[in-house]
């Protein structure tokens, strides 16, 4: 076998289409990521209210390896299954909610030319696939037979329509400033000027939505541990719980790399010493997004949680308004020839 | 009203980002690192066999009834049981002969219930440290302003142990 060419299993997963939904932004990096985003969201908030947080596993890491530990425990311990559930809802639901949560990332690109859907309306395929998931999470909370869980399911049902509407809005804002549908054509029109400036509007909009959308606080609603035990995911033990609480962190790291390629540029500034095609601009997409994320965890520690009708005031007055400003001041940019 | 709101929006964020950077921690690690406590500290009680004069006043004056009088060599000494003892120090004020001191040990965890029993012999060795401390003794002191402070209270031949401990703690933890 030639030096030069990789052996046939290399150049198999190096293939964009097995990659990205394999590797990066897919299952591994996901899942490395939500072991360290849970840890630091642990640490910042320790750190933040003045204390350790998890230390004394991997000592030596700071107590990196605690997610893994408390993977590992949520694993072994029993699955409960209620006597009164709807048996195929509650086992198969949250399976489907995590594959719909990690399904848009199939829609990614890492550079030009790298990505696993050539298709010019990438970032809609995206944004449909990510509000497909809302609707199983209601599934779910019915099929568990619980009060808390239907509440917390309907408290999500409420924010959903109040979180996609500023989210489809403020994406649609940038895609008109940016004349394309096309992921790849919008991280590389960002070259000069991130969109987060020629728009700012619209990425506040788009983050508030995507806290509301991931369950991040001060909107950490449907799952208010305070108010209704956990809120849809109250009935789950074991490696099903896991999986829900993976669900908003795997929504989380989704969102985030949409508001990387759409308001950080994507793989633009590229440094130097990176190749500007192939599978490495990706480093780029996943700093600024890890960026990203540890600033949605942060505010965790900062605010307390808002009332669901407070979460949907916000929705509608504040972010349904902030998006449709953020249209204007994109058709204002691109009317009077600022920009595009 | 709208303005005011973002105001406070942004001074929650700054006062959270300001915690976040340049914030000592309050806590400590505990068995690795203890919080440096006063002299007078009101920790475990220790008991002067030589100076009791068996008057039972400690065992009246005990809010908890924690203390018992055992006898031991037809002389009444007293008892204490640490599930019980609230560490009021009554006992140690009432004492005529000051056969009763606080030490400034507080770590009453112990393995099971009969543990917790002090008779009078165990009593007046004021109870021991039950933790193993890597490298002697790692002791912080809580400062009102500045945070967690570390502080080296050692044996001198252990002050280089000491010092790693204090490397390998501050460097999980603040940077003090």
């Amino acid at each position: 076998m030639s030096a030069l060419v990789a052996p046939w299993p290399i150049s198999l997963i190096l293939e964009p289409e097995v990659f990205i939904p394999l590797v990066y932004p897919g299952l591994v990096v996901l899942t490395l990521t939500l072991l360290g985003i849970i840890w630091l969201e642990r640490k910042l908030t320790a750190k933040v209210q003045r204390r350790y947080g998890p230390l004394y596993v991997a000592r030596k890491l700071g107590g990196a390896a605690q997610p893994m530990a408390d993977g590992i425990k949520f694993v072994f311990s029993e699955q409960i299954i209620p006597r009164n559930t709807d048996k195929l809802v509650f086992i198969f639901g949250p399976l489907l909610l995590f594959t719909f949560s990690i399904l848009p990332v199939i829609g990614i690109p890492l550079s030009p030319g790298y990505t696993a859907i050539a298709s010019d309306i990438s970032l809609l395929i995206v944004v449909a696939l990510v509000v497909i998931a809302p609707i199983v999470l209601l599934m779910v909370a019915w099929g568990s037979n619980n009060k808390f869980s239907l509440i917390g399911g309907l408290r999500d049902g409420y924010l959903m329509i109040s979180y996609e509407v500023p989210i489809i809005l403020s994406i649609l804002a940038m895609a008109a400033l940016y004349n394309s549908l096309d992921l790849i054509e919008i991280a590389e029109a960002q070259a000069g000027t991130w969109g987060i400036f020629l728009n700012p509007l619209a990425a506040l909009a788009f983050f508030a939505a995507m806290l509301i959308a991931t369950g991040r606080f001060p909107f950490e609603i449907a799952e208010a541990e305070t108010e209704i035990v956990a809120g849809w995911t109250t009935e789950y033990s074991s490696a099903l719980y896991m999986s829900n609480m993976g669900t908003s962190y795997t929504r989380m790291y989704v969102m985030a790399h949409l508001f990387t390629l759409v308001f950080l540029g994507g793989w633009n500034p590229l440094p130097g010493f990176l190749p500007a095609s192939g599978l490495l601009p990706g480093l780029m997409i996943l700093v600024k997004s890890l960026a990203v994320m540890g600033l949605m965890v942060l505010l965790r520690s900062i605010y307390p949680r808002f009332r669901v009708d407070q979460g949907v005031r916000i929705g509608w007055h504040k972010l349904f308004t902030l998006s449709m400003a953020a249209i204007a001041l994109s058709v204002l940019l691109v009317a009077s020839g600022v920009w595009g | 009203m709208t303005k005011s709101r973002t105001l406070r929006h942004l001074r929650a964020i700054r006062t959270g980002v300001k915690h976040l950077l340049f914030s000592n921690r309050l806590t400590c690690p505990y068995p690795d690192a203890r919080q440096m406590v006063s002299e007078r500290y009101r920790g475990m009680i220790r008991l002067n066999m030589d100076k009791c004069t068996s008057c039972m006043l400690c065992a009246r004056a005990c809010p908890a009834n924690a203390i018992k009088m055992y006898v031991m060599d037809g002389k009444k000494l007293p008892g204490l049981d640490y599930a019980r003892c609230i560490f009021c120090g009554f006992c140690v004020d009432i004492c005529p002969v000051k056969a009763l001191e606080h030490t400034t040990l507080h770590d009453v965890a112990y393995l099971d219930y009969k543990e917790n029993q002090f008779p009078p012999e165990k009593f007046a060795e004021g109870g021991k440290d039950p933790y193993y401390v890597p490298g002697g003794v790692v002791m912080v002191e809580i400062h009102d302003k500045k945070g967690l402070l570390y502080k080296k209270k050692a044996v001198e031949k252990e002050e280089k142990i000491v010092k790693e401990e204090i490397e390998h703690v501050s460097k999980e933890g603040t940077e003090t």
